[in-house]
């Protein structure tokens, strides 16, 4: 299959690529680029575990073709922490024992991330509906929503 | 106070940096250069005769570098389906390409002939005359059937207060049954202690029904995945996620007929397992099958879709189950007869089904369990395997009987429960168990004695109960120079289960948790170490750990007291350096300067070998509280509060402990009211997240876990394993809280809002 050129922008580096139309954002970060934070629980869009933020955006990078996100601004998992900084969302995750297989934690760390930097003042149950496009196996959620609070809390208070 | 300083305290889990920001690494981000990507033809019906596999149009697409069928399995092991297919989505061929995209293209270019034949997807359709077979010829002496005891007719469900229109059907059909044979079955299991007949004549309340769990899956998020790669020289190296590398590696020595030593299984960090991530062939046989014809790395990584259609969820069934009880609240019998769907092959928990009398004094049990062939995958291990289904049954029904009495729940539970010292149906006496502690624990903390109900709320109560297994293990320990501690070891960690075996390891070398590090190895350098089921690994590996501990703890003593020229008696290791006892001159040397002279003696270096295989377990009860507001209208349930308490012996990381609870009963939740794998004559039906669906933060408020410590006498530090308890009881939990709310109970899961509103139509309402 004939290739197109692709310059997508993943945590502020440029990648100036070749990508056959059908690959989706999802492997051309795990695949090509060889960022695997990024999960693939579904490939359906219905599971989150492949949750990235695009141009501020939280979305299921296995429902994005990779040639459309060209030009555009992509943050993962692994462009979260700064500095050797976690980020107060992984720190919330940590503290609050907001994880346990991890497989899900990624797409709910950036799903999170997204939700705060639009709104931290959301009540827990907008969180918990705003959440609802990402699954965990593990925590039954009590815990993540812990953590989002928190982080909520800590953004807003340092803003 | 407590007397220990780690143990026993919540810390960050070791893998917490990892996990939070994408560096922790799964099966399917191993990528080694010159990877092949695998994919696995599957069958396109629930059962067929097989005609022909023509694989020629597949091989002619660019970038396709191998196609493997059953021919290319030299050990003549079954991996590939070659006459005939049992089940939808069974395997078939498999196919390596250079690309995804190219592999599953190759992979719809097979042509399969197929002759479709009839199906059987209900049990209790599986085991009349007139059911197809799945296994052996078609006639009825095949090799599985088995000579009833007669027993199907006399048990009846109770009908005034069963309205299930599935059951109705069901029991039709077995009183016109003609025969006194069963079909399809593919395993037996009997129990019988004491007279149930007399028990029942005894009782003044009977109570009968019928009671319907579904087949659900698992649903770890990260889907199947090997990566295999065979050398030259015929050493494989997996990369495999799975429970049990160990098992692994027999299971593909055992099934390619290649030396044990010839295989590395290399664990990687695991997406979820719960006991679905046991299996040899699903994933890690075609893998190396594909890499050793291809002379490259192959990675093969199911979809979720194929993870429904075949991966190995677990089993549904139907119980029949009859309880006896007196007016004044005594259980005096209890019958239960199950039917276990198999499906395609043998292997579900039938022998859970005694997990129908609880933990309750029951003078007269018969249990009598079959297994049956069904056209759906096989099954496996789920969260205490076999439990949920039983206790859903036997838990639902003690209610009907406390209801029919008069007395509430809670306290005819605390009234039947055994005490220690009690003979165990099992033989032998009842350890101390904290089962009338975790009972009122929760009662006290949901607030059950002085609850409230509006109109459409209520309130139900379950417990459940779980022993962990244990298995063989090896830790090593090795104290360094800068007196830092490394662990080694080869069990998969199993959500906390490295951090509970760090902090123990901490607590004995009197370190602190952030000095001890620790390693998992593959199984070509790690002392084998048993699966990550079971919730063993904390009791048994937990143990390892401790031993391990104790033998650098005594080498550590030795080197001090040649030190210190004292006997090693007067020696104390505290806060991580050797102190004289009592000496009038306090003299103490820390854990690296022993760690740094240990070099240069004759004794060597300081590594403690922890070896341990089997010790007693001690059970553990779960008990839940759920408040419920049911719409009528809608049929649909909300979960107003759901509070669940554990007796965990002793909690060696709260933090995680919590977390068990709380995943454990949302599961069970799950399955009480979303969850069932579905199947029509072609099979699954509903292989996705859209169809199939399990829970999200949009459906539970926050679960309240309460920790009950009865220490385990062989647990580390009086623990028990606590992963498994708290999914058995949360299944009749929900039903008995549904009937409270409504009236009427709901004996087939699971309780969707459709199901509540034909309940409340059959009642009138």
């Amino acid at each position: 299959m004939a290739k197109l050129p692709v310059s997508l922008t993943i945590n502020s580096d440029e990648h100036d690529l070749l990508i056959e139309p059908r690959k989706t954002l999802l492997a051309v970060l795990r695949d090509t680029v060889g960022l695997t934070g990024t999960k693939e629980g579904c490939s359906t869009g219905d599971c989150g575990a492949c949750t990235v933020i695009v141009d501020g955006k939280a979305v299921t990078s296995c429902m994005v073709l990779a040639v459309t996100a060209s030009g555009k601004e992509i943050t993962t998992i692994e462009g979260l922490a700064s500095d050797g900084e976690l980020h107060p969302v992984q720190q919330a995750f940590i503290n609050t024992g907001g994880y346990q297989c991890g497989f899900c934690t990624p797409g709910f760390i950036m799903a999170s991330k997204a939700l705060i930097d639009e709104n931290p003042d959301r009540t827990e149950e907008e969180f918990r509906h705003a959440l609802g496009g990402n699954i965990c196996r593990c925590t039954g959620y009590t815990k993540i929503l812990e953590a989002v609070l928190k982080a909520a809390e800590e953004i807003r208070t340092t803003a | 106070m407590s007397e220990y300083t780690v143990v026993g305290q919540t810390v960050a889990r070791v893998d917490a940096v990892e996990k939070v920001t994408g560096a922790a690494q799964y099966g399917a981000d191993i990528h080694p250069p010159g990877m092949l990507y695998g994919k696995i033809v599957r069958s396109k019906h629930a059962h067929a005769n097989i005609r022909s596999i023509d694989t020629s149009e597949a091989e002619k697409l660019p970038g396709v570098r191998a196609i493997i069928t059953q021919d290319d399995v030299p050990s003549g092991r079954r991996v590939f389906a070659t006459d005939k297919v049992l089940y939808l989505g069974e395997p078939l061929a498999a196919v390596a390409a250079t690309d995804p995209d190219i592999a599953e293209e190759a992979a719809e270019r097979i042509k399969i002939d197929y002759e479709v034949l009839p199906v059987v997807q209900d049990v209790m359709e599986a085991i009349k005359p007139s059911a197809p077979r799945l296994h052996g010829d078609d006639t009825k002496d095949g090799p599985n059937r088995r000579e009833i005891s007669g027993q199907i007719r006399t048990l009846s469900r109770d009908k005034e207060n069963d309205h299930s229109d599935e059951i109705s059907k069901l029991e039709a059909g077995l009183e016109a049954y003609p025969d006194e044979v069963y079909y399809n079955i593919s395993a037996e299991s009997h129990t019988e202690a004491g007279d149930v007949e007399k028990g029942f004549a005894e009782s003044d309340v009977v109570v009968e029904d019928t009671y319907v769990i579904p087949r659900v899956h698992q649903t770890y998020m990260e889907p199947h995945v090997s990566v295999a790669s065979a050398d030259s020289s015929g050493k494989i190296t997996v990369w495999a996620s799975t429970q049990g590398p160990f098992a692994i590696r027999s299971g593909i020595a055992g099934t390619l007929g290649i030396p044990l030593t010839q295989i590395n299984v290399i664990g990687t960090t695991m997406g979820g397992g719960f006991g679905g991530r046991f299996g040899v062939i699903i994933t890690h046989v075609p893998a190396v099958l594909l890499s050793q014809k291809t002379g490259r790395p192959v990675r093969v990584q199911m979809t979720r879709e194929e993870e429904f259609t075949d991966g190995r969820p677990a089993p549904g069934c139907v119980i029949k189950l009859k309880t006896g009880a007196t007016n004044d609240g005594r259980i005096l019998a209890r019958e239960a007869l199950a039917f276990w769907d198999s499906g395609s092959v043998s292997g579900a928990s039938i022998g859970s089904t005694i997990r129908v009398r609880g933990v309750y004094k029951i003078p007269n049990l018969k249990v009598d369990a079959y297994g049956v062939h069904t056209n759906k995958s096989g099954t496996a291990a789920y969260r205490a395997p076999g439990a949920p289904q039983a206790i859903f049954a036997g838990e639902s029904q003690l209610d009907e009987i406390a209801e029919r009495i008069g007395m509430d729940p809670v306290k005819f539970r605390l009234m039947n429960m055994r005490e220690e010292g009690d003979e165990v149906p099992a033989g032998g006496s009842e350890p101390k168990v904290g089962y009338k502690e975790t009972l009122e624990a929760v009662a006290d903390a949901a607030g059950w004695w002085d609850r409230e109900a509006d109109e459409n709320q209520g309130w139900g109560v379950a417990v459940g109960d779980w022993t962990n297994g244990c298995g063989p293990g090896g830790v090593y320990v090795s104290v360094h120079e800068d007196g830092s501690a490394r662990i080694f070891h080869g069990s998969m960690d199993i959500t906390g289960t490295d951090t509970a075996i760090s902090q123990i390891i901490a607590e004995i070398l009197t370190v602190p948790y952030e000095s001890v590090t620790i390693r998992r190895g593959d199984t070509d350098s790690a002392p084998y170490s048993t699966g990550s089921g079971g919730s063993v690994v904390t009791f048994t590996m937990g143990n390892t750990a401790k031993l391990a501990a104790e033998d650098a703890h005594r080498r550590i003593l030795e080197l001090a007291s040649e030190r210190l020229n004292t006997n090693v008696d007067d020696l104390e290791l505290k806060d991580g350096a050797v102190h004289i006892i009592s000496a009038e001159q306090p003299k103490s040397i820390s854990l690296g300067e022993l760690a740094a002279y240990s070099l240069s003696t004759t004794g060597g270096p300081i590594v403690g070998k922890g070896s341990f295989a089997r010790q007693a377990s001690t059970p553990a009860l779960a008990a839940q509280i759920a408040k419920v507001e049911v719409d009528p209208g809608t049929g649909r349930t909300r979960v107003l509060k759901l509070v669940a308490s554990q007796d965990v012996g002793f909690a060696i990381n709260p933090m995680a402990v919590e977390g068990q609870i709380e995943g454990g009963t949302v599961q069970g939740y799950a399955w009480a009211m979303m969850e069932e794998m579905q199947y029509g004559d072609e099979g699954n039906i509903n292989p996705g997240f859209v169809d199939y669906r399990v829970p999200t933060s949009a459906d539970l408020p926050t679960v309240e876990s309460v920790i009950v410590e009865v220490p385990a006498p062989n647990g580390p530090y009086g623990a028990k394993g606590v992963g498994e308890p708290p999914i058995t009881p949360t299944l009749a939990t929900m039903a008995n809280a549904v009937k409270d709310a409504i009236g009427i109970r709901i004996t087939e899961l699971p309780i969707k809002p459709e199901k509540v509103v034909d309940a409340l139509k059959s009642n009138g309402r």
